[in-house]
C-alpha cells in the first residue's frame, strides 16, 4: 500500500454525452504524498474536474483504482463514500455550492453538526472570523459577494480539519484581485492545518503556488511528474 | 467517534428538517392546507358521529320513555296488564300511552292528518314535554284539552284556545308542544302531534274502528330491579311475540344502526378529502424534492449519507403533516356546529356538539400517516441524487432504480389499512378501497390519454390553442395529479347532485304520474258506498277500494311464531325481526296486481283458490322467512287461523305510491274476517284539500294520507342529508383546487419563460392568457368528464344496489358538473398565474 495521501492508478473515465461515449480520462496514474500541495492544470475539457470528482468519491471511474488516505474508494458504496468525505475530505467548488436556504454560519455548521460536534455554531462563527466574515454569519448566500461566498465555502471545507482538501477552480468565478486573496487564504488554511491540497486550475499563475503540477490534456497526463 | 457521529446525524437531520421547512414556505403551505382540509372533514364527521351515538346512549331512557317499554299494537293482551300491574305492585312507576293516526277537523271544514297520542298523569317518566305555556302535560290535557304542534295551528288556521274535532270528540287547544322526549324516531312523520288524555281518546270513538293503535306501557323500575331482569320477567309472562318488550339499553336498534351508517358513510366521504389531500402532498413533495436536488447533491458532497438525508425530509414532512393535522382539528371542530345543525331534522334528539379526544387523536394519526405514506415515493428520490451533479448536469441517475412494487405495495397497504380503520368494516372498507383504486386507475388513464393525445395530434389552429395544448406536456406539470385530485372532488359533489336529481326526479315522477293523491285508511264496510259518493261529489272521481284484513304471522311451515323464535331471529344489533312481528295488511285477489312481477311460481286458478287458501309473497318476505313455492304459512286473522300454501313470490316496487301488499291471499280465503277498506283516489292538486275536508267531515274515523305532503317531507329530508354530504365533499374539492394551484406554481418558472419568449416574439398578453386558458380548460374538462363519469357510476351503484331506485340519466347535472369544473379550473388557474403576464420580458431573459 502506498504511503501517500492519493494513489491513482490506470484510471479511465468514459461518459455518455448526447448519446456519444466520450473518454474523459484515459489511463491516468499519479500519487500525492501527505502534506503535499499539487496543482492539476490543463485547458477546459481536459478532465481536471472529473479527476477531482473521482478523488472526492463523487463518482466512480469506468476502470482503474483510486486510493485516498489508504481507502480504496471503489470498495465503498454511496453512503460509505459520503461518510468518508464527511470525516476526511474537504471540497471547494468553482461555483461555491453554498446551500441558498441556509445562512453563512449554518452552511459552515453542516460538517460539524454531522460529526456530532456540540458547539457547532460557536466553532462555525470562529471559522468565519478566521476567513474575515465574522460579522456576516447571519447573511444568506445571495446577500454575499462571490468572494465572500467562496470564503464561506472555504470555512465550510476546512471546518473539520480534513486530511485532504480538494479545490476545483476556486477562483474561476472571481475577479483577479479577489481570486488572489482567496488563494492566499486557501494556502494559509492548508498550511496551518498541515493537510494535503489538490488544486484544479487552468490559471498558470495560481498553479505556480503549488509544490508541483500535473498537466492534463485530452484525458492524459502530458508532462512528466517531477519526483 | 462513530457513536458521536450517529447522534450527530440524528441531530443534524432534525436541524436540517427545520431549516428546509423554513426554506420552502410554498411547499409547506400546500401540504399544510391539503392535510388540514382532509383532517377537518374527518374530525367534523367523526365528532358528529360520536356525539350522535353518545347522545343516543345518554338519552336512551328518555327516548324510550322508561327503563322498560311494553308495546302492543291493536288490542293489548290481558297478560300484559297482569304482568305490568305485578311490577307496579313491586314499586315500579308506570305510564301508559296510546297512539294512532287520525284526522283533525275544524268548524270551518278544514282537515289535517295528525298523530294522536293519549297520555296519563304519570307521563313522562323521564325527560319532560316542553310546551307553551310551560305547565305539566297532565294538567294541559285535562278535560277536553289538547296540546298540539305549531304545524297544526298553522295548517288549520287555529290559535291557542280554539276548538277542533277529532273523531267524535271536540278538543280545545290548551298549549303548543315544542319537544316530546319519546317521539318515535321515524324519519318522516305523517302529521303533527296532538297530545290528549286517555278519556279524550276514548271519546273520539276512533279506537272502536279497529284503527291501528299502538299502546305502550312505560316502566320506571325501583332500585333493586335491573331492566334486563324486568324485561325477562315480562317476556316470560307475555308469550304473544307481537308484543315488543324492550329495556332502554336495547331500544332504538334501528336508529342506532342508521346513525352508525350515517357516520360511516360521511366518514368515508371525509376520507376521500384526505386522500385527495394526499395526492396534493405527493405532488408538492415531488416538486419540492426536485427543487432541492442541487442542495441534496451539495449535502452529499459534504458527506451526508442517504439515510440521514431521507430522515431529514421524512422529519420535515412529518412536521408539516402534524401542523396541518392540528390546523385540521381546529377547522373541523369549528365546522361541527354547522353539521350538528344540519342533522336537526334527521335526528330525533338534540345533539350537543362535544369534541371527542379519541376522534381528535385519530384525526392527527390519520393526517400524519397519510402525509408520510403519500410522500414516501418522492422522498425516496433522495437516493437518486448523485453528488457528482455538483460538477456536471448530465449525471446518470443513481442506483435507486424505480421498483414500483416495492414502493407502491407498502403505500397501498398502508392506505388500505387506514381506509379499513375509518370504515370500521371489512366489507365497506374493502368496497371503498376497490372503488378508490378503480377511480384512481380511470383518472390516471384519462390523464395519460390526454397527454398522449396532446403529443400525438397534429398541431393546428390558433397560436393560443397550440400553446395551450402543448402546455399539457410541460415537464413536471403533474397533469395526472391534478386530474386525479380534481376528478375525485368532482366525483363526490357530482354524485350527490346526481343522487338528488334521480331521487328528485323519482319524487316528481310520482307526483305527476297516475299516483293517487290520497290513501284513505279504515273505511268501514258499511261506509263504502257513502264514502265513494262523497269522494265523487267533491273530487269528480271514483275511488279505488281494496279490502284489507289485519293479521299477524302465526306459523311458518307449521312452526309457530313464538317469542323464542323472534328472539332467535333478532338482527345483529338487536333489531326486531320485522317480518315475524309486524301487523300485516292482507288482501285477496283473483289476479296479480298491476306492477307486480312474479319471480317464481304462478298465480292460482279459480279451482285452486276454491280448494284451499293460497298465498303470494313479496320477495323480501319470502327470503326472510325462508319459504318458497309449496311451503305453507299461517296467519292469525284476529283470532281466526288461516293456513295458506305459497304459490308464487312477487317483486313489488315499494317506491311506487300505490297500495302494495306483502302477502296476497287467494279469493275467498278471507271471507268472514273483519274486513276494512283502503281506498285510493287521484284528484287535481287544486281540489285535494276540498276532497280531504269533505271526507273528514263526513267520516271522522277515516284517515286520509295526502301523498303530496309525504313526498314533500321526503324531499325535504333528502335535501338535509344532501347538505351534510355536500359539506364534507366540498373539502375534497377544496383540496383538489389546492393541488391544482400547487401544480401550476410548480411550473411557474417554465410558464414565465415561455410567456416571455412568446411576448418577445410579438405575442400580446391576450394571446398568452388565451394559451393559459386553453390549458386550464383542458385540465378542467378532463377532470370534469372523468369525475362526472365516476359520479354516474357511484350514483348508479347507490341507487340500483342500495336504494333499489332506477338510475335516471340526468343530462343537466352532468353537463353542469363538467362546465363548472372547467370554469373553476380556468378561474383558479388564472388566480395562480395572472401575475406572470405582467412581468417585463428583459429581466426574465437576462436571468435565464
Amino acid at each position: 500500500m502506498a504511503p501517500g495521501m492519493i494513489h491513482v492508478r490506470d484510471v479511465v473515465m468514459r461518459l455518455t454525452s448526447g448519446g456519444r461515449v466520450v473518454t474523459v480520462l484515459d489511463g491516468v496514474s499519479f500519487d500525492v504524498a501527505r502534506g503535499e500541495c499539487v496543482a492539476v492544470t490543463g485547458p477546459s475539457g481536459s478532465g481536471k474536474s472529473t479527476l477531482l470528482g473521482l478523488v472526492a468519491g463523487l463518482d466512480a471511474p469506468t476502470s482503474g483504482t483510486v486510493l485516498v488516505d489508504d481507502v480504496d474508494l471503489g470498495a465503498l458504496d454511496e453512503d460509505a463514500l459520503a461518510r468518508f468525505r464527511r470525516d476526511r475530505v474537504g471540497v471547494v467548488f468553482q461555483s461555491y455550492h453554498l446551500i441558498p436556504t441556509l445562512t453563512a454560519v449554518e452552511n459552515v455548521m453542516i460538517p460539524l453538526e454531522l460529526a456530532g460536534v456540540t458547539d457547532a455554531r460557536a466553532r462555525a462563527e470562529r471559522l468565519l472570523d478566521e476567513v474575515g466574515l465574522g460579522a456576516r454569519g447571519h447573511h444568506y448566500p445571495v446577500q454575499l459577494s462571490g468572494g465572500e461566498q467562496q470564503r464561506v465555502a472555504l470555512a465550510r471545507a476546512v471546518s473539520r480539519a480534513p486530511g485532504l482538501l480538494l479545490a476545483d477552480e476556486p477562483t474561476g468565478n472571481l475577479d483577479s484581485e479577489t481570486g488572489a486573496a482567496i488563494i492566499d487564504l486557501l494556502l494559509a488554511l492548508n498550511r496551518e492545518r498541515g493537510s494535503t491540497l489538490l488544486l484544479v486550475t487552468h490559471d498558470p499563475a495560481l498553479a505556480a503556488h503549488a509544490d508541483r503540477q500535473i498537466a492534463l490534456r485530452d484525458g492524459r497526463i502530458v508532462e512528466p511528474i517531477p519526483a | 467517534m462513530s457513536a458521536g457521529a450517529g447522534g450527530g446525524a440524528a441531530r443534524f437531520a432534525l436541524a436540517m428538517a427545520w431549516r428546509e421547512t423554513r426554506a420552502g414556505w410554498r411547499h409547506v403551505a400546500t401540504v399544510l392546507v391539503c392535510v388540514a382540509l382532509g383532517v377537518a372533514a374527518l374530525v367534523a364527521v367523526g365528532s358528529l358521529s360520536i356525539d350522535l351515538q353518545q347522545t343516543l346512549a345518554r338519552e336512551a331512557k328518555t327516548m324510550l320513555g322508561g327503563d322498560v317499554e311494553v308495546r302492543a299494537s291493536r288490542l293489548t293482551p290481558p297478560a300484559v296488564v297482569t304482568a305490568v300491574e305485578s311490577l307496579r305492585a313491586g314499586g315500579a312507576a308506570v305510564a301508559r300511552t296510546r297512539e294512532l293516526v287520525g284526522m283533525a277537523r275544524t268548524e270551518g271544514g278544514g282537515s289535517l292528518l295528525v298523530e294522536v297520542k293519549a297520555v296519563d298523569a304519570a307521563y313522562p317518566l323521564y325527560g319532560s314535554v316542553d310546551s307553551v305555556p310551560a305547565r305539566r302535560i297532565g294538567d294541559l290535557v285535562g278535560g277536553n284539552g289538547a296540546v298540539v304542534e305549531e304545524r297544526l295551528l298553522a295548517r288549520l288556521g287555529l290559535r291557542p284556545g280554539d276548538r277542533f274535532a277529532l273523531g267524535a270528540a271536540t278538543l280545545v287547544v290548551r298549549g303548543v308542544v315544542t319537544r316530546e322526549p319519546d317521539r318515535p324516531a321515524s324519519l318522516v312523520n305523517l302529521g303533527p302531534r296532538v297530545l290528549v288524555s286517555h278519556a279524550s281518546l276514548d271519546r273520539t270513538g276512533l279506537i272502536a274502528f279497529g284503527s291501528r293503535v299502538r299502546e305502550r306501557w312505560l316502566l320506571r323500575l325501583p332500585d333493586g330491579i335491573a331492566p334486563a331482569e324486568a324485561r325477562a320477567t315480562l317476556a316470560a309472562a307475555i308469550d304473544d311475540p307481537s308484543v315488543r318488550i324492550a329495556a332502554y339499553d336495547e331500544a332504538q336498534p334501528g336508529l342506532k344502526r342508521f346513525l352508525e351508517q350515517l357516520g360511516m358513510y360521511l366518514g368515508l366521504v371525509g376520507l376521500v378529502s384526505l386522500l385527495v389531500g394526499g395526492v396534493g402532498v405527493a405532488a408538492s413533495v415531488a416538486t419540492f424534492m426536485r427543487r432541492r436536488r442541487p442542495t441534496i447533491a451539495v449535502l452529499k458532497c459534504l458527506g451526508v449519507d442517504a439515510p440521514t438525508l431521507f430522515a431529514t425530509y421524512v422529519a420535515q414532512t412529518a412536521l408539516i403533516g402534524l401542523a396541518g393535522s392540528i390546523v385540521g382539528v381546529v377547522l373541523g371542530t369549528a365546522l361541527l356546529p354547522a353539521l350538528v345543525a344540519a342533522t336537526r331534522e334527521i335526528v330525533p334528539f338534540a345533539v350537543d356538539g362535544g369534541v371527542d379526544p379519541l376522534t381528535i387523536a385519530r384525526g392527527l394519526v390519520m393526517g400524519v400517516t397519510i402525509t408520510l405514506l403519500c410522500a414516501l415515493w418522492p422522498l425516496l428520490r433522495v437516493r437518486d441524487v448523485r453528488p457528482a451533479e455538483v460538477l456536471r448536469q448530465d449525471v446518470a441517475p443513481g442506483r435507486f432504480v424505480d421498483q414500483p412494487v416495492e414502493v407502491v405495495l407498502p403505500i397501498t397497504l398502508g392506505l388500505s389499512a387506514l381506509a379499513l380503520w375509518q370504515a370500521g368494516s371489512w366489507k365497506i372498507g374493502g368496497i371503498f378501497i376497490g372503488a378508490s383504486l378503480a377511480a384512481l386507475v380511470l383518472l390516471v388513464l384519462l390523464a395519460r390519454g390526454v397527454v398522449w393525445l396532446a403529443r400525438a395530434l397534429p398541431r393546428r389552429g390558433a397560436l393560443a390553442w397550440r400553446h395551450g395544448v402543448g402546455g399539457l406536456m410541460r415537464p413536471g406539470g403533474q397533469v395526472a395529479g391534478v386530474i386525479v385530485a380534481l376528478g375525485a372532488g368532482v366525483m363526490l359533489l357530482e354524485a350527490v347532485a346526481l343522487l338528488e336529481a334521480s331521487l328528485g326526479a323519482r319524487l316528481d315522477h310520482e307526483r305527476r304520474r297516475e299516483t293517487p293523491s290520497f290513501f284513505f285508511v279504515d273505511v268501514q264496510s258499511d261506509q263504502r258506498e257513502a264514502f265513494a259518493r262523497v269522494v265523487h261529489e267533491a273530487g269528480g272521481v271514483t275511488p279505488r277500494v281494496t279490502p284489507v284484513v289485519r293479521a299477524r304471522l302465526a306459523a311458518i311451515r307449521d312452526e309457530p311464531v313464538t317469542r323464542a323464535m323472534v328472539d332467535r331471529r333478532r338482527g345483529r344489533q338487536g333489531e326486531q325481526p320485522f317480518f315475524l312481528v309486524r301487523e300485516y295488511m292482507l288482501t285477496s285477489a283473483a289476479a296479480a296486481p298491476d306492477g307486480n312481477r312474479l319471480i317464481t311460481g304462478r298465480w292460482w286458478t279459480d279451482a285452486e283458490a276454491s280448494a284451499r287458501p293460497r298465498v303470494s309473497l313479496e320477495e323480501d318476505m319470502a327470503k326472510f322467512l325462508a319459504v318458497g313455492v309449496g311451503d305453507t304459512i299461517a296467519f292469525d286473522v284476529q283470532g281466526l287461523r288461516v293456513d295458506a300454501e305459497v304459490m308464487s313470490v312477487r317483486h313489488v316496487d315499494w317506491q311506487s305510491f300505490t297500495t302494495n301488499f306483502f302477502a296476497i291471499l287467494s279469493q275467498g280465503s278471507l271471507d268472514g274476517a273483519p274486513t276494512m277498506w283502503v281506498a285510493t283516489a287521484r284528484v287535481p292538486p287544486a281540489i285535494e284539500a276540498r276532497v280531504q275536508d269533505a271526507v273528514a267531515s263526513r267520516f271522522p274515523n277515516v284517515t286520509a294520507v295526502a301523498v303530496r305532503d309525504v313526498l314533500e317531507r321526503v324531499s325535504g329530508l333528502l335535501g338535509q342529508m344532501a347538505f351534510a354530504i355536500r359539506t364534507i365533499a366540498a373539502f375534497s374539492i377544496g383540496a383538489g383546487l389546492v393541488v391544482m394551484i400547487a401544480a401550476l406554481t410548480a411550473t411557474r418558472a417554465q410558464r414565465l419563460y415561455e410567456s416571455v419568449i412568446l411576448r418577445t416574439l410579438g405575442a400580446t398578453r391576450g394571446v398568452v392568457a388565451r394559451a393559459f386558458a386553453v390549458e386550464y380548460a383542458c385540465l378542467g374538462a378532463v377532470a370534469g368528464v372523468g369525475g362526472t363519469a365516476l359520479a354516474s357510476a357511484l350514483a348508479w351503484i347507490v341507487l340500483e344496489l342500495l336504494l333499489d331506485t332506477p338510475w335516471l340519466l340526468a343530462p343537466l347535472p352532468l353537463a353542469a358538473g363538467v362546465a363548472a369544473t372547467i370554469v373553476v379550473s380556468v378561474a383558479v388557474g388564472f388566480l395562480a398565474t395572472w401575475r406572470l403576464l405582467g412581468q417585463k420580458p428583459l429581466p426574465v431573459l437576462r436571468r435565464e
